[in-house]
């Protein structure tokens, strides 16, 4: 079997550069909020290798990663907390597998620098279920109107239409059409994707 | 019962909900880019930009220095690294025998040329762009008329294509008093599936894993370990799920031998997410094809002549075709039929099945000239194809095994409120919009491979079911789960399935639906022999009591099937990764095809001309349905594949430089949810004890077929233009000035 990252044996020097970034924070000084700063602003040339201290509020836990700049929120997720639920579909903010919450915002975090997400709330799909494992009713309502088939787009699709009844754009279904479309699925499971919505806002709201 | 989950009818399973459900809407399902692995190094390809000449040089001075950077691959030093393998309709693994880095030539546009190997996807991204490639350019022949591309008549090119014909055509065609003439074509299209072509490969002194989305995973195995010269035990392929693939995770890639040189070298395994643009060109695609139909009937509508030219695009080195000829020619009864196909040789990548391979754009074809005949004899489309139903193709005139075609057309017409339709085009207008009504016939040949499983009961009253078959989407965990359960006696909760991986026993490639008849059948002969252990207990015995009264720790029993008319030695073939599918029209003594009936309306507006699609109603009879949930979604994942077909996709050629320009998700336009509105999907009941045991003919493919047509058909009705060549958009449709 895979190894996981939260296991707890000891670091061993091909464990840390597995670990990469986050292994290396605590040896640089926490740089808070202006290290997000100093990557949109162009007086400022960073060394291309210097890693850039990154605070985030994962699913309700706070991180401390030491980040290429050039790392996406998406990468951060995947590659960094081992969150692999987001998906890569096109790196392009062009399909929506890899929807997130940022502050309670729809985000796709292919098109986020985990830099700008410095210090804000982030919420993926491994976050949704209650602690206690009971799902969200938006993921129960996807396994009863199997609203997806491969799966691969659903944890976007899933977060995406969170993000949509919250907004109140889930008044009809064509409103969610319209809402949802930014959220592509190649299986084409878009009628049963509007069923969800439809049997999970009553819940959501109620 | 939901609408997700309709009410078993005749012959027909349980809507179990998923049975990878929870772990698909928690994110737990792990794809194959997200196991997580220790000091993992990133590959980054770098891509043609022409799509024919050679590398004169390749300047990484710059790049070598980049921090993080490890090494650069090009044919500089991987020329011998990985062999060259067959191209697998000639009997080897690979869908594409141009080997990457083997040498400077370029074949096509988007062949890798280096890969650039670092410690973060960021470092190995931003090297593999700073790369400068000098190139020497050759002209190219992009496609269809190109100069340079080369025509072959396929079956002088292909000992297994022959060109199926009966009868006098040319006499008959002379002496028909109502007929048809018409060309025809389907532009290039891509799979697309969500996920993206990842590998991930890391070694173990000898022995190498491998990450990837698969279709095949016996495939990779053994065609990898052919080109990479090594002991094919030594490989192993864990692919559990699989995020879309639609017949482009089938065949090996080239990706995936390089990542495992690469891993090698490195000493420290190596991921490949390759980029939605390089998912154009790294594996296969559905190319652009043209057809000649000429189609002669009496005036009663009894078909006399029918022939079918088909013309298709492939790459120099692999003679891949479709050949949707073999369904085409046998659909309907007619005495005089003749066909050919032609292959275009030019310079591009192999294309490869694409769902529905055949027939999606063969039944295009078909299907618009059927419903020009019946426009030509004043007659109601369904009543042209009842008249020309037949139960033994008209070719050897060998019998289906059964055929629901007519069912499936009366069941959707009657939902669809066909009785009520206006045959005058651009009759029934609303407002600014012009409506029209359209159906076609989907046809998809009943295929099985060879299967092999391996069932356990335990004295706790569980059961695990292991084969090596792959969760494409298609529900295969649940209706497996559903097989043994039913089989054993046992409740679905009870039953494990572990899939995609090559240390289970071999299922065949999952792809010509041939999958849940093929592994159901194994699991069901699995669980027989288990029964059978028990003192030939029958199905509903309980057998866990009977086990416990032994004494007995678990019952394993391994089972190998075999399909009816598959050739000696399938079974060996299987375990090479190589089992053929056999079945359709393809079988010596009788025809096994599955039938639809697709319904479409259209709007088209009277002033943009854009097209809308608010409802389609589709009939399907396609033997025994294993779990009426999982199959109306991919039924209605397949006609909504269809609209597509009918009025977004389209892969771009620039036709001067052989090279894609739309290679995005943005620009290459498939359905979004706003395109889709009202579906419905009716499953009609068939029984066929023939096909297989269980009755399966499967269900993948056939959602797709004849719905382009349907929607062309409809768009005639509506507005009064036949439109022949797809995708079906607004500048073909503009009043003619």
């Amino acid at each position: 079997m895979p190894e996981h990252l939260d296991g707890d044996d000891k670091p061993s020097v091909s464990r840390r550069r597995f670990l990469g970034a986050t292994a290396s924070t605590a040896a640089l000084p926490f740089m808070g909020a202006s290290a997000a700063r100093a990557v949109a602003d162009p007086a400022v040339k960073p060394d291309p290798g210097a890693l850039l201290n990154v605070s985030l509020t994962i699913n309700g836990k706070d991180h401390r990663l030491g980040l290429d700049v050039r790392t996406t929120l998406l990468d951060a997720l995947r590659d960094h907390v081992g969150l692999t639920g987001s998906k890569k579909g096109c790196d392009h903010g062009q399909c929506g597998a890899c929807t997130v919450h940022v502050d309670g915002q729809r985000t796709l975090s292919c098109l986020t620098l985990a830099a700008s997400a410095h210090g804000r709330v982030i919420e993926t799909i491994e976050g949704l279920a209650s602690t206690d494992g009971k799902l969200h009713p938006m993921q129960q309502a996807f396994i009863d109107n199997d609203a997806f088939q491969c799966g691969y787009c659903t944890p976007g699709q899933i977060m995406s239409a969170v993000g949509c009844v919250k907004e109140g754009h889930a008044d009809n279904d064509d409103a969610i059409r319209e809402y949802m479309s930014g959220n592509l699925c190649r299986c084409a499971a878009y009628p049963n994707i509007v069923a969800a919505i439809n049997q999970a806002k009553t819940q959501m709201e109620g | 019962m939901t609408v997700a989950a309709p009410t078993p009818k005749a012959n027909m399973g349980q809507p179990v909900p998923r049975y990878d459900g929870l772990a698909k809407v928690t994110g737990s399902a792990l794809y194959a880019a997200d196991f997580p692995h220790l000091d993992l190094a990133y590959a980054y390809l770098v891509s043609s930009g022409i799509a024919k000449g050679r590398v004169k040089s390749l300047d990484v001075r710059e790049v070598r220095t980049l921090p993080g950077v490890l090494d650069i691959l090009s044919h500089e030093n991987m020329s011998d690294a990985v062999a060259h393998a067959k191209f697998f309709s000639d009997g080897g693994p690979v869908s594409n025998s141009v080997v990457p880095l083997s040498s400077p030539e370029i074949a096509y546009a988007g062949q890798t040329i280096a890969v650039v190997l670092a410690n973060s996807y960021e470092a190995a991204r931003d090297a593999a762009q700073r790369i400068v490639v000098d190139y020497d350019i050759d002209p190219a022949s992009a496609t269809f008329g190109s100069k340079g591309a080369i025509d072959q008549v396929l079956a002088e090119q292909s000992k297994k294509h022959e060109d199926p014909k009966v009868g006098d055509f040319a006499s008959a065609y002379a002496a028909a008093p109502v007929k048809i003439d018409a060309a025809y074509s389907t532009p290039t299209q891509h799979h697309n599936p969500l996920e993206l072509f990842a590998t991930v490969c890391s070694w173990d002194g000898p022995n190498l894993t491998v990450y990837e989305p698969s279709q095949n995973v016996y495939g990779i195995k053994n065609g990898l370990a052919q080109q990479l010269g090594m002991d094919a035990s030594r490989v192993r392929v864990i692919s559990p799920f699989i995020g879309g693939a639609f017949g482009s995770k089938g065949a090996l890639t080239q990706r995936t031998a390089i990542v495992a040189v690469a891993a090698k070298r490195l000493g420290r395994p190596v991921k490949l997410v390759a980029t939605r643009r390089q998912a154009f060109t790294i594996a296969t695609y559905r190319a652009e094809t043209r057809h000649i139909i000429k189609l002669a009937a009496t005036p009663d509508g009894k078909l006399q002549a029918l022939s079918h030219e088909g013309f298709e695009v492939t790459s120099r080195p692999d003679p891949y075709a479709v050949a949707g000829t073999d369904a085409s020619t046998r659909m309907y009864a007619c005495p005089n039929i003749v066909s050919n196909v032609t292959i275009v040789r030019a310079d591009r990548s192999t294309p490869g099945f694409m769902r529905a391979p055949a027939e999606t754009p063969y039944f295009f074809a078909l299907e618009s000239a059927m419903d020009e005949l019946a426009i030509a004899l004043n007659m109601d489309p369904i009543e042209l194809r009842r008249v020309n139903d037949t139960m033994k193709e008209p070719i050897k005139g060998l019998p289906y095994t059964s055929r629901s075609l007519m069912a499936c057309f009366d069941e959707a017409a009657t939902a669809f409120g066909w009785s009520k339709r206006n045959p005058r085009p651009g009759s029934m207008r609303d407002g600014d919009w012009l409506v029209g009504w359209g159906c076609a016939t989907a046809a998809y040949p009943t295929q099985m491979a060879p299967a092999s499983a391996r069932v356990s009961l335990f004295p706790d009253g569980t059961a695990r079911v292991e084969t090596a078959s792959h969760e494409i989407g298609t529900g295969i965990y649940t209706v497996a789960a559903q097989t043994a359960a039913e089989q054993l006696g046992l409740p679905f909760e009870k039953i494990t399935v572990a899939l995609g991986d090559t240390i289970l026993p071999p299922a065949p490639v999952s792809g010509g639906s041939i999958t849940t008849a093929s592994v159901c059948s194994v699991i069901a002969q699995a669980c027989a022999a288990i029964r059978g252990k028990l003192s030939n207990e029958a199905v509903g015995a309980d057998l866990v009591e009977a086990l416990n009264k032994r004494g007995l720790g678990a019952i394993e029993e391994y089972a190998e099937w075999v399909p009816h008319g598959a050739k000696a030695g399938a079974m060996q073939a299987l375990y090479k990764g190589a089992a053929q599918p056999i079945g359709g029209a393809k079988l010596e003594d009788r025809m096994q095809f599955a039938f639809g009936a697709q319904f479409v309306e259209v709007r088209v507006h009277s002033q943009t001309r854009e097209v809308r699609v608010p409802r389609m109603v589709s009939a399907f009879a396609a033997g025994r349905i294993m779990n009426t949930r999982t199959a109306r979604s991919q039924l209605m994942g397949g006609m909504i594949w269809g609209i597509g077909s009918a009025l977004h996709e389209q892969t771009d050629i620039d036709t001067n430089a052989a090279r894609y320009v739309n290679t995005d998700l943005a620009e290459y336009l498939i359905p979004v949810n706003a395109d889709v509105v009202d579906i419905e999907v009716i499953m009609v009941p068939e029984e066929d004890k023939l096909v297989n045991p269980l009755g399966i003919k499967g269900i993948g493919e056939i959602g797709i077929v004849g719905a382009n047509a349907a929607v062309a058909n409809a768009v005639y009705h509506a507005t009064g233009q036949r439109i022949r060549d797809l995708p079906l958009r607004i500048d073909g449709l503009m009043p003619s000035a």
